[in-house]
């Protein structure tokens, strides 16, 4: 059972020496079908994308954008009903809120379950977990009434304490195995030195976790950003409601028929920041899986 | 996913009572947070489905007392029981198949750190910083044989991505690759950066081929990571509902009915039956917690020999 | 951010467990109750109370237009103020089921006319009888609508948006193709012919008709209308047998089969499952199809308007749309009322929704100022009068859902050899009776 701590690949080095010998001219002709093949690879993973960010401008009869190029699918998104900037600032907040419990909850069980023994533990690991096993839809129902009597039915809020529950699986899991990465020796020695357990936690310990505090939260933001349902179940009023749950409504007019213009602009606002935050972060995300020793 | 739960203690006998004392109640305190909302917005919803599934509870009227154990007969006997099961394993099969393959693939593709391979990581990462709504959304312009860039060939040649029962049924399945492929390929990384290089270099002084060493060292000292992938892709798979809400609802002749799908469809569309909804969604539960052990089970006692 | 919310995140957490004992004793008594206590509708008079209440109404995206502009007419003009939800159209009934069984439904909600029967049988509305009886232009109100609303001789709905079904043309195709593009085909032959005879033009891409093959309310919303104009019903009276292998109906599957095989169809329509059943259409590659009206004024080119033929000729619709009522939660059921009887006035039915080129719900306005500029608005007004709306308790199990046995027999008896019409019209009737 390797609990490793995560030292950087060796083998990556060498071999990737080893690589280097062969770029002579030679080296590189016998590279050229792997880089035609790989790009190809990437290709078919990035097109759609770009194709549907093209043809979000582009004309198309039966949408705001018949005639030429232009932003006219934007435009009918950004006067739906309440207006974009309505639904932008809603999933903004339920975002910032969940990812802030999402953080906060998980830091506080990640540590318990990696650095304590109690009771109960491995029970509520497991019951955590369980969360992954139940059909979301199935869950709501209850999930409403259950809001209703606390009176947060018809709130961000409510919303965000649901899509907090359906994040802590992963971000329980994934802060778990940070916290059991980091080397024991680091907090004992902050404990001799007089901290208390919240303050090694405080001082030594989340520094030495933040790939994995930085996964967990772009995890918590995809997930409150895109998420439908919940909010779609739990919001009344139009001016609560959030982006997604928007452009849900934006696709289907009349009879069931679906304004493509309008579809392939929501999907582009609802990705953009996504993808945006994605390439900021990546670097930081990866490393996040790597120190966090996924390995059992 | 075994973890090591116990650490060595290096305390005395004597003090280490009142030490493990303090540790666990600090422990719960920590683990607190986490506790209640579990409790409050998981357990106690769930107790709630447990209860509908034993109830005549139809959607619009709510709960009229327990009918223990019609539910459950019913949704067994559903028309669409059978095919919903039989689809739903067919395709975590086939997707579980297609990822971990897929996954490793990649992995193996861009396991180097070049530029150029950082770039591909990144291509193939993308996918999944959308949400699988926006996913489907985005496929469901792309296999449209009206707006979409394949609509001219597809007249052509006289085919409809979402057609056929197997058309739909793989067209889903490149949907799911393309969103998934580059989060299980980060799985496969890391666990392809756990096999120390010594093994490797054994393996090259001995005089061993390519194929040799990813059959006899890449692939079982892989094995723990192939196992965490595997069982959450399973469990994903079995629950996958979206995808084919958005892309076939269900279609084209019922061929793409998901267990998932017919839970909502109890729920919401035509029977309004929560009390129907809910038993279903005990049977999966149940299912799902039975295969899981069962596939920890093996895969641990695989990984400990 | 994170220390705020950990401080108040636990303390409304503790709160949850405190009501927690109240919750689990309270959920059985949440569906039960449907007597509102309060300002019911029968203090409200004819008239109904103007005081400057709050009102919320929630209603699904495909009617929105004609709902903002229905709420807005009415917010500008009375006191009392309407808020409308806009719900997407296939989640409005998970939405309104999560609302009924909390006891937080709004104060008037649509209802898809084909669904209200049941809806109005699980006491989501209250009862309108008295009101409605009291209006003097009820016998004008659609009969469909009405009647959909009506258990027990208890009216509790009215027509909010009427959606028609009726059979447009291209009259450019028309021309090319050499048929008279002011004369609609009187039977359903003369259309399958025509459709044939524009599919004979060749044009790349375009197809002589179109229509939902893997959509069951497309397909009630366009193909009953042919039962209807040869004085046909596709169901008994109460909606639990059903009567789709008459002869009438075996002709018009006949036809439909033999357009499917020459290939006039278009081929999308095979797998159409509802999302752009029309759209061949509006982009002018389709020659004629049955449409729905409401789409009259997006539509861009000159399109001929008539109503639905059958096998004998005739010409009927399905009078579709939604109903509105009154929530059994409403606890200000008098000022509902007062936003209802102005719906069903002249102000509103001509002023709004005759301006809009909407149908009108009251047949006494179907020619209006409006109507008299286009003489197509006349058309479906009139046919809207003899048109048919089916009222069933079961009706979306057994025809709008997806994976429903009036969806398996129309695909056996089109795209199949037609042989299992009758075994899957018993299933129908099986489901109609569950």
């Amino acid at each position: 059972m390797a609990t490793a701590t995560a030292t950087p690949k060796p083998a990556v080095t060498t071999r990737r020496a080893a690589l280097q010998k062969g770029s002579s001219l030679g080296g590189i002709a016998l590279r050229m079908p792997f880089w035609v093949l790989s790009g190809a690879i990437a290709v078919v993973f990035l097109y759609p994308l770009i194709w549907t960010t093209v043809a979000s401008v582009s004309p198309r009869a039966g949408t705001n954008q018949v005639d030429g190029w232009g932003f006219g699918n934007f435009v009918t998104l950004g006067h739906y009903q309440a207006g974009i900037w309505q639904y932008l600032l809603n999933s903004t907040l339920v975002c910032v809120m969940s990812v802030g419990m999402t953080l906060a909850v998980s830091v506080l069980g990640g540590y318990a379950f990696g650095r304590f023994s109690f009771p109960g533990k491995n029970l509520l690991f497991l019951v955590t977990l369980g969360i992954l096993m139940v059909p979301y839809a199935t869950l709501l129902i209850p999930l409403y009434v259950l809001l209703s009597k606390v009176g947060l039915q018809n709130s961000l809020f409510g919303v965000a304490l649901v899509l907090t529950m359906f994040q802590l699986p992963f971000s329980t899991f994934m802060m778990r195995i940070s916290f059991e990465s980091v080397p024991r020796e680091l907090d004992e020695a902050a404990m001799v030195d007089g901290c208390t357990s919240f303050g090694a936690l405080r001082r030594v310990l989340l520094p030495a976790v933040r790939p994995g505090l930085i996964t967990v939260g772009l995890f918590a933001f995809l997930a409150a950003w895109n998420d439908f349902m919940a909010p779609l179940i739990l919001i009344n009023d139009s001016n609560r409601m959030t982006l997604p749950l928007a452009i849900a409504n934006l696709r289907v007019q009349v009879q069931g028929v679906v304004d493509y213009g309008a579809t392939e602009a929501g999907v582009v606002v609802l990705a953009l920041p996504c993808v945006v935050l994605f390439l900021i972060l990546q670097r930081h995300y990866v490393r996040g899986f790597m120190s966090g020793a996924f390995k059992g | 996913m075994t973890m090591t739960v116990g650490r060595p203690r290096r305390l005395s006998r004597t003090r280490r009572m009142s030490r493990t004392q303090t540790h666990a109640v600090l422990g719960w305190a920590y683990a607190a947070p986490t506790a209640l909302f579990v409790l409050i917005l998981f357990v106690l919803p769930l107790l709630l489905v447990t209860r509908m599934s034993a109830s005549d509870w139809p959607l619009l009227s709510g709960d009229h007392g327990i009918n223990l154990p019609k539910n459950f007969t019913n949704a067994v006997g559903d028309r669409f029981f059978g095919p919903a099961v039989a689809f739903t394993l067919k395709y975590t099969v086939l997707a579980t198949v297609l990822l971990i393959v897929l996954g490793l693939g990649l992995a193996l593709l861009v396991q180097e750190s070049t530029r150029w391979k950082g770039a591909l990581r990144v291509a193939f990462l993308l996918p999944s910083a959308l949400g699988l709504a926006s996913a489907s959304l985005l496929f469901y312009v792309i296999y449209s044989p009206i707006a979409g860039p394949f609509a001219s060939v597809a007249q052509r040649w006289g085919f409809s991505f979402l057609g056929s029962p197997n058309a739909a049924l793989w067209s889903t399945l490149f949907l799911i690759v393309w969103r998934f492929a580059g989060f299980y390929m980060l799985l496969m990384l890391v666990g392809l950066q756990a096999i120390p290089d010594e093994v490797y270099e054994a393996a090259r002084i001995d005089g061993a081929s390519r194929l040799q060493t990813f059959r006899d060292i890449t692939l079982p000292l892989l094995r723990p990571t192939l196992a965490l992938s595997t069982v959450l892709c399973v469990t994903g798979s079995l629950l996958a509902f979206e995808q084919f809400y958005i892309l076939t609802k269900g279609g084209p002749d019922n061929s793409t009915i998901t267990v998932v799908q017919l839970i909502y469809s109890f729920a919401f569309q035509g029977r309004n039956d929560l009390g129907l909804a809910g038993a279903l969604s005990v049977i999966v539960l149940v299912a799902l917690v039975v295969i899981n052990v069962f596939q920890m089970r093996a895969l641990r006692t695989g990984g400990d020999s | 951010m994170a220390i705020t919310i950990r401080r108040h995140g636990p303390m409304r957490v503790v709160a949850g467990i405190l009501t927690t004992g109240v919750l689990m004793t309270g959920l059985a008594a949440c569906g039960g109750s449907t007597t509102p206590e309060s300002s019911g509708v029968a203090s409200a008079g004819t008239e109904g109370v103007d005081d400057g209440s709050a009102l919320t109404l929630w209603t699904r995206a495909p009617l929105e237009k004609q709902a903002k502009l229905l709420v807005a007419a009415y917010n500008s003009s009375h006191k009392n103020q309407v808020e409308l939800t806009v719900v997407p159209n296939d989640d409005y009934v998970a939405k309104v089921g999560a609302a009924a069984g909390s006891g937080s439904l709004p104060d008037l909600f649509a209802a898809d006319i084909v669904y209200v029967p049941n809806w109005v049988k699980q006491g989501l509305f209250q009862d309108l009888t008295a009101q409605i009886d009291g209006l003097p232009y009820k016998d004008t109100i659609n009969k469909g609508h009405l009647s959909a609303g009506t258990v027990d001789g208890k009216e509790h709905v009215l027509p909010f948006v009427l959606d028609l079904s009726m059979l447009f043309w291209n009259k450019d195709l028309f021309t090319k193709a050499g048929l008279d593009p002011e004369k609609a085909p009187a039977t359903l032959d003369e259309f399958a012919k025509d459709a044939k005879a524009i599919q004979a033009l060749n044009l790349p891409g375009t197809y002589g008709t179109a229509t939902g093959l893997n959509c069951g309310g497309c397909l009630v919303f366009t193909w009953f209308p042919s039962l209807y104009a040869d004085g046909e019903q596709p169901m008994n009276a109460d909606g639990t047998v059903a009567q789709l292998d008459s002869a009438t109906a075996q002709g018009i599957y006949k036809v439909w089969r033999d357009l499917w095989s020459s290939g006039a169809v278009l081929p999308s329509s095979k797998d159409e499952a509802g999302p752009t059943w029309t759209a061949g259409f509006t982009e002018g590659k389709v020659g004629l199809m049955f449409y729905p009206a409401t789409l009259l004024s997006s539509t861009p080119f000159d399109a001929g308007v008539a109503g639905i033929p059958g096998i004998k000729g005739g010409a009927s619709t399905f009078v579709g749309g939604d109903g509105l009522g009154i929530s059994k939660d409403s606890k200000k059921a008098a000022q509902a009322w007062n936003f209802l009887q102005w719906m069903m006035s002249e102000d509103a039915q001509v002023g709004v929704l005759a301006k809009d080129s909407d149908v009108v719900s009251r047949s006494d306005l179907a020619d209006n100022q409006y109507s008299t500029k286009d003489p197509r608005l006349v058309t479906i007004n009139k046919v809207a009068g003899n048109g048919g709306t089916p009222v069933a308790l079961n009706f979306q199990q057994a025809y709008n859902a997806t994976g429903s046995p009036w969806l398996t027999l129309v695909r056996n008896a089109v795209l199949g050899d037609g042989s299992s019409i009758k075994q899957d019209n018993a299933e129908i009737t099986k489901v109609l009776g569950q």
